[in-house]
């Protein structure tokens, strides 16, 4: 729908936001920047939140649409060409000057620059590239930005992009091919992972040209952790093939030939399309990273968990991001509107995703092809332990890293801590939880000196009864709120009879 | 029992420690706190400790050398602490830590070191939030100001990394609570300096009409997502008090 008046900035701002709030990833971490004199802005490799939406997501970077605007008719998409909306574009100058003035005042750490595919992908990411190369050179900007890479277009562009941007990220959109095909018909999964596939080469021979490892860094606890899934990934990889062939929707990245065919094959980019102002600048130093959509198809927590492991394996990325699915539009392909977006099995997915970078877990040890979903009760990390009870209870003042990660309740901060401090003095619980060890689950997978902190036994049921217990009164709080209630003596229940002239006097006879 | 108070900042709380130490009443008998005193206590002598350049210099010198550096830096974080309890537990670490050395630090076990620890680490957490929620306005391409009313002492934690931030720009954020201001002039180095009320309310007041918030506001109700509304999740990450002076939150 083309609308006579042109909007003005206000309105832009928040139809192109509308727009491109589905995105999921919205982080400003994993490069360091100092600030320059005459410039604007520096980075800080933690991240900054500047703020909080009303969904409790985090706001650092100004999320937008560069234009909705789109030739695609994806299914889930609120964009999708067969939608009425109202389609509009920011001007380079326009989005600059926003994001400057935002930046100033605090509001946020860059820009996350976005956009619905504008006659073909390499003239949109052209688009891209201008506001981008307007905002580092002539705003003097060098806060951080991340861009994403349109599936579809040129090589060259996609370089001259990821010498702007800190981030570059590829959307997988759906984690299996076929998936892909019934809901978005216009695009290829090998067109998505050509471009992942260069963006991980060219991060990688930037980072040997100046004399970094191949691979990006990742948490310091990992050298510690033997089997974690950064330390030896071309062996893992390998090993990766077999059960993943045997799933029924053959999961989109563990291939073998396909995949490691694209990174170390494809031919070299030619080094002159880096501008000349591109030649002293990163490519892309705070990584790649991706998002699927989950609920919309039938793939289950194993696929998903699979894909992931093999996303940072194969292709590096800095992050794998989850969306639980939103019900947009209407169509036979999709799960109904009245669908509630999966926010727990998302939630579930992101905890594994933490035991994989952090805490030297693989795929495999979480889920199986037999039991392919997380568990609702209790989180992957407990739900592992439980099932793992033969390695409990672990002795905190001699257990070493690896160990210590395992126990749940017990994080790589707090067990880093318990390493340094167990060096110069004794531990006990309560200095335990002033370290931050979450005693409420630890208390039953450890001993300290010797001594568990309540007579517990180390069984499955009466463990599990602990954990959920907590939670499940919780959950039982929000679903009925204010319906029944334990009876006891010493409460009035709603008691509505008001009290009547002998219970007066009663009281002053002291007979009540 | 003999108390030792001095006013809330960094210089008399270590020229308090000098003393207090140097009183040689033993460690026992004595008790550090910062002023106001909310309730004298019985049986208590009282003590006041004005600032003197050449004791808090050698207590900070000695920190540096004989503990370490990294233990410097705790005490000073914990020293910005709005708790007037904190002078004693920052005595006692250093106790410890005249005897321990640098392993001080990771003593963690020790209640005087997770005491001091647990300071450090609220005045690091809220310093860290407030890099992240001041909001400054502007007019007319005028200077950059900002008002925070935080409960610990952060503004000379967080300065640094708005000067990194923005070395070309005039900005400047001002402490309703303490009365003091950072003052950062463009390409220069910044400063602290106390505001007067009036000056508050006169950037209390300016602050409405600045253009771009508007737009913040357009931006911030349109990226949530409705479908996911989870107001206790927003709550836990952004503290209700935390809002009192951020621009989205405000009208």
């Amino acid at each position: 729908m083309e609308i006579k008046r042109e909007p003005d900035l206000e309105e832009k701002l928040k139809i192109l936001s509308d727009a491109a709030k589905y995105d999921v990833a919205c982080t400003s971490s994993g490069v360091d920047r100092k600030g320059e004199k005459g410039s604007l802005g520096n980075s800080r490799a933690w991240g900054i939140c500047h703020s909080f939406a009303a969904d409790g997501r985090c706001i650092s970077l100004l999320k937008v649409l560069l234009s909705n605007d789109c030739i695609y008719d994806c299914k889930y998409c609120i964009n999708r060409r067969s939608n009425q909306r109202i389609r509009t574009s920011f001007t380079p100058e326009e989005l600059c000057t926003i994001t400057i003035e935002f930046y100033k005042r605090n509001y946020i750490e860059g820009l996350f620059l976005s956009s619905g595919v504008i006659k073909n992908p390499t003239y949109t990411m052209e688009l891209m590239y201008q506001t981008l190369f307007l905002l580092r050179t002539q705003y003097h900007f060098r806060g951080y930005i991340h861009a994403k890479a349109v599936p579809g277009a040129a090589p060259e562009i996609i370089q001259k992009i990821g010498y702007l941007a800190d981030r570059m990220s590829v959307n997988m959109e759906l984690p299996t091919k076929e998936s892909l095909q019934l809901l978005a018909p216009g695009k290829d999964h090998q067109a998505i992972l050509r471009p992942m596939g260069q963006i991980r080469q060219q991060i990688r021979d930037y980072r040997l040209s100046i004399g970094k490892t191949a691979s990006m860094e990742r948490h310091f606890g990992n050298q510690y952790l033997s089997g974690n899934i950064f330390s030896s990934s071309g062996e893992k990889s390998s090993r990766l093939d077999g059960p993943a062939e045997a799933l029924p929707g053959q999961p989109l990245v563990p291939s073998g030939t396909a995949l490691s065919g694209i990174a170390p094959s494809s031919p070299p980019f030619p080094e002159k399309a880096a501008s000349p102002k591109g030649a002293s600048r990163p490519f892309a130093p705070a990584g790649q990273s991706t998002q699927m959509i989950i609920g919309a198809t039938p793939e289950n927590d194993y696929q998903l968990l699979k894909v992931t492991q093999a996303l940072y394996q194969q292709y590096d990325l800095k992050r794998v991001f989850f969306s639980a699915y939103i019900p947009l539009n209407e169509d036979r392909a999709l799960p109904s509107l009245d669908t509630a977006p999966p926010l727990l099995r998302e939630h579930r997915l992101y905890q594994a995703d933490w035991l994989l970078r952090y805490y030297g877990f693989q795929a495999d040890d979480l889920l199986s092809p037999s039991r392919p979903d997380f568990n609702i009760f209790l989180d992957p990390k407990c739900d592992w332990a439980l099932r793992h009870l033969e390695l409990f209870p672990i002795e905190v003042s001699t257990a070493s890293y690896q160990d210590l990660l395992k126990v749940p309740g017990i994080g790589n901060k707090s067990a880093w801590r318990i390493l340094q401090a167990r060096r110069c003095g004794r531990l006990d619980f309560s200095s335990l939880k002033t370290m931050g060890v979450v005693l409420k689950r630890a208390q039953y997978f450890i001993t300290c000196h010797g001594k568990m902190r309540y007579r517990t036994p180390i069984e499955e049921d009466f463990i599990t009864r602990q954990l959920t217990q907590s939670e499940k009164s919780s959950l039982w709080d929000l679903e009925h709120p204010q319906t029944y209630r334990q009876l006891s003596l010493f409460d009035d229940h709603f008691l509505e009879v008001p009290p009547t002239v002998e219970d007066s006097r009663k009281i002053i006879t002291g007979q009540l | 029992m003999v108390v030792f108070t001095c006013h809330d900042d960094f210089e008399s709380m270590m020229t308090c420690i000098y003393d207090a130490w140097a009183a040689r009443l033993g460690h026992s008998n004595i008790k550090l706190m910062t002023e106001p005193i909310e309730e004298p206590e019985l049986f208590c002598q009282y003590r006041h400790v004005d600032p003197d350049p050449e004791k808090y210099k050698k207590v900070i010198r000695s920190i540096r050398s004989k503990i370490s550096e990294n233990a410097y830096q705790d005490v000073y974080r914990a020293a910005m602490h709005w708790n007037p309890e904190k002078l004693d537990i920052i005595y006692r670490f250093l106790v410890l830590g005249f005897a321990r050395g640098s392993q001080v630090t990771r003593m963690l076990g020790d209640p005087y070191v997770s005491a001091l620890f647990e300071l450090d680490r609220k005045v690091t957490n809220e310093s860290h939030q407030f890099r992240e929620f001041v909001r400054f306005s502007r007019l007319n391409d005028q200077v950059l100001f900002s008002l925070i009313q935080p409960k610990c002492n952060i503004l000379t934690l967080i300065a640094p990394h708005f000067a990194d931030r923005m070395p070309s720009e005039n900005w400047l954020i001002a402490d309703k609570k303490r009365r003091i201001a950072l003052v950062h002039p463009s390409d220069q180095h910044y400063f602290l300096t106390p505001v007067t009320p009036q000056e508050l309310a006169h950037m209390e007041e300016a602050r409405k009409g600045d253009t771009y918030s508007s737009l913040w506001k357009a931006f911030f109700n349109a990226v949530g997502v409705e479908a996911r509304a989870n107001y206790r999740c927003q709550r836990n990450f952004l503290p209700l008090w935390y809002r009192k002076d951020m621009t989205e939150f405000s009208g």
